[in-house]
């Protein structure tokens, strides 16, 4: 296990909110994070960071064995170095068809002219089966992705994250809108993407995180509260009075 | 797996096959056939309309498939037309001054060639000198390469400045406009070396073809504008085909999820937005010489808000559909304006076409966007394409998920 992702002191302010208050966490290679706190803890803002869509005022969020700084990236070569991301809403276009959707998310070369003269690679359908077939839409792959239900739209999205390949997964709210077989796909499917690569999942759904079974991460008002296994958090009495007591 | 091009796009077919009857059909009605049903001045109008139908989906592209709304295309049009007619004017009045020189007793020599070919071109602005716009102007190939290069290169850096500082949506058809504006008042000043408001005339007359008479060269440059809108739409066809359209697509319908894909959505943007201008420019240089004269009110930001326009009621989002409107609004509209339209008498009030074509383009177009948002276009979608996919069966993916008659998932 090698450290992957190191976010230290970092701090966000939005219009005099604290959003962000000296946070640090390291994700390792592979590993399989649970991120949960209450509403307003910064657990979005910290992906947002991440993935380069918010700019920390003062801290330093490190990637890679370059340790690369992902701070003077735009979002599209963050999201190039390997960092992928499922937001809480499900966002697929929903003009387009599943397969189209997979197909543009699948690893590949991303300029303009590679995309408009380049030839398909040879096992693309292949990937895109794979990947269908991993979240259960391989029957609907040509149709418009609009028409899928609110849960298979969540699967496509988590479908296409990992039609991206990336090094790094951040997952928010998977299992929202889920049904309990759906959910327990779900945590299967990340604690097998776990074993090769790191994923953060942001969770409010205790019993979920319980599944997920793996070090889980308390964050409240924008700093890191407690750190450590889920028995172990859930014990401690800050973690107590500001999440679970209420 | 993979269909072909055309089994892809079957619009093509269709498309090139109608443009091509279209084509021979008007060629054997025209003047230069012998049979005159189609007077020479229609057939110019019906050439001038197939390059409007041109930069029409060049606009569908850049709005209807990538999202932005560029008031701005016309303009790249008109520098098109400028571009040729900088040679049109300058080879023109070289002949006539080459003639009327070798009359003199001493033959001319070059500098007295030039500088009364400036006189005759600048002279109703009050000059006689070759401003540095036209130092290009005597040499055929270098203004047809200006034709593509002026709007591309304006295309490229505008286009770069604003999509590098992520300005979008209404925001940014304001800038577009804000250029187009700034450049027709540009090219209105007399200082410019444009000729200002007079612009540039004679267009028609095509140097070396002055002894074929318009009826043949109406008909050949009908024929080229078939041809380059037969180009523009295979063109088109295939970039927002396959994956390169559905990335721009997928642009135009959320911007910030395709940057978390890793695609750099200001290079897809930058592409599409100096592409269509290119083509613009083309469709502009072979309008003018059909229109005959060209002058800075032809880039003024209305004409590009028309093209909007025909772009909205032909239908965005099909190629068809900008071609159907381009040509449907832009015909009716010479009808309408040309007087040909009978008047209707309501008894206390007349109503005048030439004054209320304007209201009546107006009205078509709320209604157009307010009942039929798919345009014109979207009346082959009824006819060929089957309708929206009704979702049957099961919500969720698997065992266990919500089924139909649980209602709807929370």
């Amino acid at each position: 296990m090698t450290t992957l992702l190191e976010v230290s002191g970092v701090s966000v302010t939005f219009d005099g909110f604290r959003a962000i208050n000296n946070l640090s966490i390291q994700i390792a290679e592979p590993e399989l994070r649970a991120v949960i706190g209450p509403n307003g803890a910064g657990k979005t803002t910290f992906m947002d960071i991440v993935t380069g869509k918010t700019k920390p005022d003062e801290g330093r969020v490190i990637f890679g064995e370059k340790s690369v700084s992902l701070l003077g990236m735009s979002e599209s070569q963050i999201a190039q170095a390997g960092i992928g991301r499922k937001f809480q809403k499900p966002t697929v276009f929903e003009a387009q068809t599943v397969r189209e959707n997979i197909a543009m998310a699948l690893k590949n070369t991303r300029g303009p002219f590679d995309v408009l003269f380049g030839r398909r690679a040879d096992n693309r359908e292949e990937r895109i089966r794979e990947v269908s077939d991993e979240i259960g839409l391989t029957d609907v792959l040509d149709q418009p992705s609009g028409a899928l239900s609110h849960g298979q739209k969540q699967w496509l999205e988590i479908g296409m994250l990992l039609a991206q390949d990336p090094r790094l997964l951040l997952v928010d709210e998977p299992a929202a809108g889920m049904t309990p077989a759906e959910r327990e796909h779900t945590t299967n499917l990340l604690m097998r993407a776990a074993k090769t690569r790191a994923v953060v999942v942001v969770e409010h759904d205790m019993e979920f995180v319980r599944r997920l079974n793996c070090k889980v991460t308390v964050l409240h008002e924008g700093a890191v509260l407690a750190e450590g296994s889920l028995d172990h958090v859930t014990k401690n009495q800050d973690v107590i009075d500001v999440y679970l007591g209420r | 797996m993979r269909k072909s091009f055309i089994a892809q796009n079957p619009s093509v077919l269709w498309f090139l096959a109608g443009l091509a009857i279209f084509t021979l059909g008007v060629t054997f009605m025209s003047e230069a056939a012998g049979v005159d049903m189609i007077s020479t001045s229609f057939l110019k109008t019906l050439g001038k309309t197939l390059c409007l139908c041109l930069v029409a989906i060049a606009m569908d592209v850049v709005w209807g498939y990538c999202g932005i709304l560029s008031l701005g295309h016309f303009a790249f049009f008109g520098i098109g037309g400028y571009a040729i007619g900088m040679w049109l004017m300058y080879a023109r009045t070289e002949g006539i001054v080459a003639t009327s020189l070798d009359s003199a007793a001493l033959p001319p020599t070059p500098q007295e060639i030039t500088d009364a070919i400036g006189s005759q071109i600048f002279g109703v602005v009050g000059s006689s000198d070759f401003p540095a716009l036209w130092a290009f102007s005597h040499s055929l190939p270098l203004q047809l390469l200006a034709v593509v290069l002026a709007p591309g290169l304006l295309a490229l850096v505008f286009g770069w400045l604003a999509f590098r500082s992520r300005v979008t949506g209404v925001y940014l058809s304001i800038l577009t406009q804000a250029m187009t504006l700034a450049l027709s008042l540009y090219f209105f000043q007399n200082d410019t070396g444009l000729r200002g408001n007079n612009g540039l005339s004679g267009l028609q007359n095509i140097p070396g073809l002055e002894a074929r008479g318009q009826a043949v060269v109406s008909l050949w440059f009908f024929w080229a504008s078939a041809l380059a809108l037969g180009m523009g739409y295979v063109l088109f066809a295939y970039v927002v085909s396959g994956k390169f359209g559905s990335v721009i697509r997928a642009i135009r319908d959320n911007e910030a999820r395709v940057r978390f894909l890793g695609y750099h959505v200001e290079h897809y943007k930058l592409f599409i937005f100096t592409l269509t201008a290119m083509v613009a420019g083309v469709a502009g240089a072979l309008y003018y010489p059909q229109a005959g004269i060209i002058n800075p009110a032809e880039i003024a930001p209305i004409a590009s808000i028309y093209l909007a326009v025909w772009v909205a009621i032909g239908g965005r989002g099909r190629l068809y559909g900008a071609v159907i409107g381009a040509a449907l609004v832009s015909l009716m509209s010479s009808w309408f304006t040309g007087g040909s339209a009978p008047n209707i008498n309501l008894g206390f009030y007349e109503i005048k076409w030439t004054d209320w074509w304007l209201v009546l383009l107006g009205v078509s177009f709320v209604l157009v966007t307010l009942y039929f948002p798919k345009g014109v276009g979207g009346i082959f979608d009824a006819l060929v394409r089957k309708t929206a996919v009704e979702r049957q069966g099961d919500y969720g993916p698997d065992k266990g998920a919500w089924r139909n008659d649980e209602g709807k998932p929370s």
